[in-house]
């Protein structure tokens, strides 16, 4: 029995990661400082700093990781494909339209719920595009037409948010860029709150899909015979899949490569069987992401790197060699 | 604010944000909390009773402090700019990285002005912080305010809002006098500029915000109504809002007197690139070197340099009004 002991090391990583994130930040505080600002103490500033700012945002982090990883291992297996990612649903294009509307049109100043529900929104008004056309082209579900109307929807939607930026104020076309870029700057104890309940119970439901998804990506003939119930399986994952990456996309923007690579790196690791495959991806995308968010906050402090550029930077050389390691 | 008129001041600033978050390569400012010199402001605030004050924002809000500021940090440079001019610079404990005043120089940088590090501002502890309001305001007083922290908006969007934003801010730092007298000073200066271009002809001019796309400032902002005052004929449409975009067609076929080139560290293109290009060949004010650089700090930024920047458009467009 492996499989306990790898996700218990996992489970380690992301408490490591976490800790060193609520450590690190763009002001210098000693582990003192630090602990006795977890528990209220010492400093106002320095509290203010540790349980208003870096803890909401490490524990969003760690959820954005889990539900990317989680989503893009869950379209790889769905659509067998090792290129299929998070947003292959054109869910990040509509986040971003959605958000860049919102900011444009000058709602975003009334309240700092609405560039995220104006997100949410857009996510899942273009998933559900992408399932009618592909309904309405050809097989509901079948993986060629699937894929070829989401980089379609989302080629469009790109073409709709430069056309809202060449009006746009530049006040608001510097705000819209900035929400593209992505990031957790705007991670408060409200929103990470709602974000944890929301994606609980979509994690709990891919995790009890594992067993199927393991025989969906043999086939769809060859589940069928081995009992599965193809057609229900592949729509309850498709959906749950893109509504957790709709709200990581609203919390953050669109965040590449950890929803793309880490399932790789788990399945180049330790194979494919999504029982550890899923839960393990989820552990490593949480570590990852906050990792990559604190070298984001820290490197040029006081001012932040795009985490998006961190998640590259760090990610794709690891990524090349462990390919290459499995090469030779 | 029916009509929103802005300076690309702190905002220019903002749009060289991508840029700057790419190069930004080293930490700059690092600082501790706690490592603050204690309340530099409390020696010099004998002038000031510890009165509560309270002053209406440019988002509408009333701010109201105990007394007045003693930690501020301003994320808008005019703000700075003007709090250094009333004799407040010791009130301040931060800059932003667009402030380049020696007088700030060893302040600790919180960043940008529209992307702060909230956690850098928070070791501060400030007791106001100045924020840029803009067409589309930020979410960022939201977040601030709910830190704890005192915020004033400010959107100084033309010469009138520099003279409110002085009486303002000496108010809140507890500098009223200072700002009644360079209030009149600053009036007074603007007067002889406006008396030394009487009666002479108004050459027409461009004044370039910024060259991709092409845009001007209208005739409702700062520049606008600074270029009105030093006697020159904008040829920015009036129509077209406060920074509208212009084609070279456009430009060409106004034939502008006199092309004004405002160069900075954050906005510009280096003139010969920018002269060289076709269409900007063509235009008769090029071919007889009638372009003038100007500084951009001076000019983006609605503070207490609106005489200076008045003066330099003057002496750049009536070089016989000129006194030395």
């Amino acid at each position: 029995m492996k499989a306990p002991l790898r996700l218990l090391g996992l489970g380690a990583a992301v408490l490591a990661a976490l800790l060193l994130s609520v450590r690190l930040g763009a002001v210098g505080l000693s582990t003192r400082q630090v602990l006795d600002a977890v528990r209220g103490l010492g400093d106002p500033a320095a509290v203010a700093i540790v349980r208003e700012l870096r803890l909401p945002r490490a524990l969003q982090a760690a959820l954005v990781g889990a539900a990317l990883a989680a989503s893009g291992a869950t379209f790889q297996a769905l659509l067998r494909n090792p290129l299929a990612e998070p947003y292959i649903l054109g869910v990040s294009g509509g986040a971003a339209v959605g958000a860049v509307t919102a900011t444009v049109l000058g709602l975003a100043a009334r309240a700092g719920w609405v560039v995220p529900l104006a997100a949410f929104a857009g996510a899942v008004g273009a998933m559900l595009l992408v399932l009618r056309i592909a309904g309405v082209v050809g097989r509901a579900l079948d993986v060629q037409t699937l894929l070829l109307s989401g980089v379609v929807v989302g080629t469009f939607f790109n073409a709709c948010i430069l056309l809202v930026l060449v009006f746009a104020e530049p006040e608001a076309f510097r705000a819209a860029i900035f929400w593209m870029m992505g990031g957790l700057a705007g991670a408060s104890w409200p929103g990470t709150a709602l974000l944890a309940l929301y994606l609980a119970p979509g994690i709990a439901l891919l995790l009890a899909l594992a067993r199927a998804l393991n025989l969906l990506s043999l086939g769809e003939e060859t589940a069928a015979y081995l009992g599965t119930p193809v057609r229900r399986t592949q729509v309850l994952a498709y959906g749950v899949a893109s509504l957790l990456t709709a709200a990581a996309v609203a919390a953050s923007g669109a965040i590449g490569f950890v929803g793309l690579v880490v399932p790789h790196v788990v399945r180049l690791l330790w194979g494919s069987d999504h029982r550890l495959l899923l839960p393990a991806a989820m552990l490593l995308g949480a570590a990852f992401l906050l990792l990559s968010d604190t070298l984001a906050r820290t490197l040029a402090a006081p001012a932040e790197i795009p985490l998006g550029v961190v998640t590259a930077f760090v990610g794709v050389p690891f990524f090349l060699w462990l390919l290459r390691r499995r090469g030779a | 604010m029916s009509i929103p008129r802005r300076t690309p001041t702190d905002r220019a600033a903002g749009l060289a944000l991508l840029a700057a978050l790419l190069l930004a390569g080293c930490s700059e400012g690092r600082s501790a909390p706690g490592g603050e010199p204690a309340d530099a402001g409390a020696s010099t605030a004998a002038s000031t009773a510890d009165v509560a004050v309270t002053i209406v924002d440019d988002a509408g809000r009333e701010v109201r402090l105990a007394r007045p500021a003693r930690r501020i940090v301003s994320l808008l440079p005019s703000g700075t700019e003007t709090l250094l001019a009333l004799g407040a610079g010791e009130r301040l404990v931060g800059r932003t990285r667009y402030d380049r005043d020696p007088r700030v120089a060893h302040l600790p940088s919180i960043g940008g002005g529209l992307d702060p590090s909230i956690e850098a501002l928070l070791a501060l502890r400030p007791d106001l912080v100045l924020v840029f309001e803009g067409a589309t305001p930020s979410a960022l007083r939201e977040r601030l305010e709910s830190l704890g922290i005192a915020v004033a908006a400010l959107a100084p969007q033309d010469t009138a809002d520099v003279f409110r934003n002085l009486e303002r801010l000496g108010r809140l730092s507890g500098r009223e006098p200072a700002a009644d007298s360079l209030g009149r000073r600053l009036r007074a200066e603007l007067d002889a500029v406006r008396a030394s271009v009487a009666g002479r002809a108004q050459p027409s001019v461009l004044y370039v915000v910024g060259t991709e796309p092409l845009r001007t400032a209208g005739p409702e902002t700062f520049i606008g109504q600074l270029l009105g005052l030093a006697g020159a004929r904008s040829i920015a449409p009036t129509q077209r809002g406060d920074w509208p975009q212009l084609s070279l067609e456009e430009v060409v076929r106004q034939q502008p007197d006199v092309i004004l080139l405002p160069q900075g560290e954050d906005v510009g293109t280096a003139p010969a690139r920018l002269l060289g290009r076709p269409g900007w060949r063509e235009l008769r004010a090029v071919r007889e070197g009638r372009v003038v650089v100007l500084a951009a700090d001076l000019l983006h930024r609605p503070g207490p340099g609106i005489a200076a920047a008045a003066r330099a458009l003057r002496d750049a467009l009536h070089p016989a009004a000129a006194r030395p």
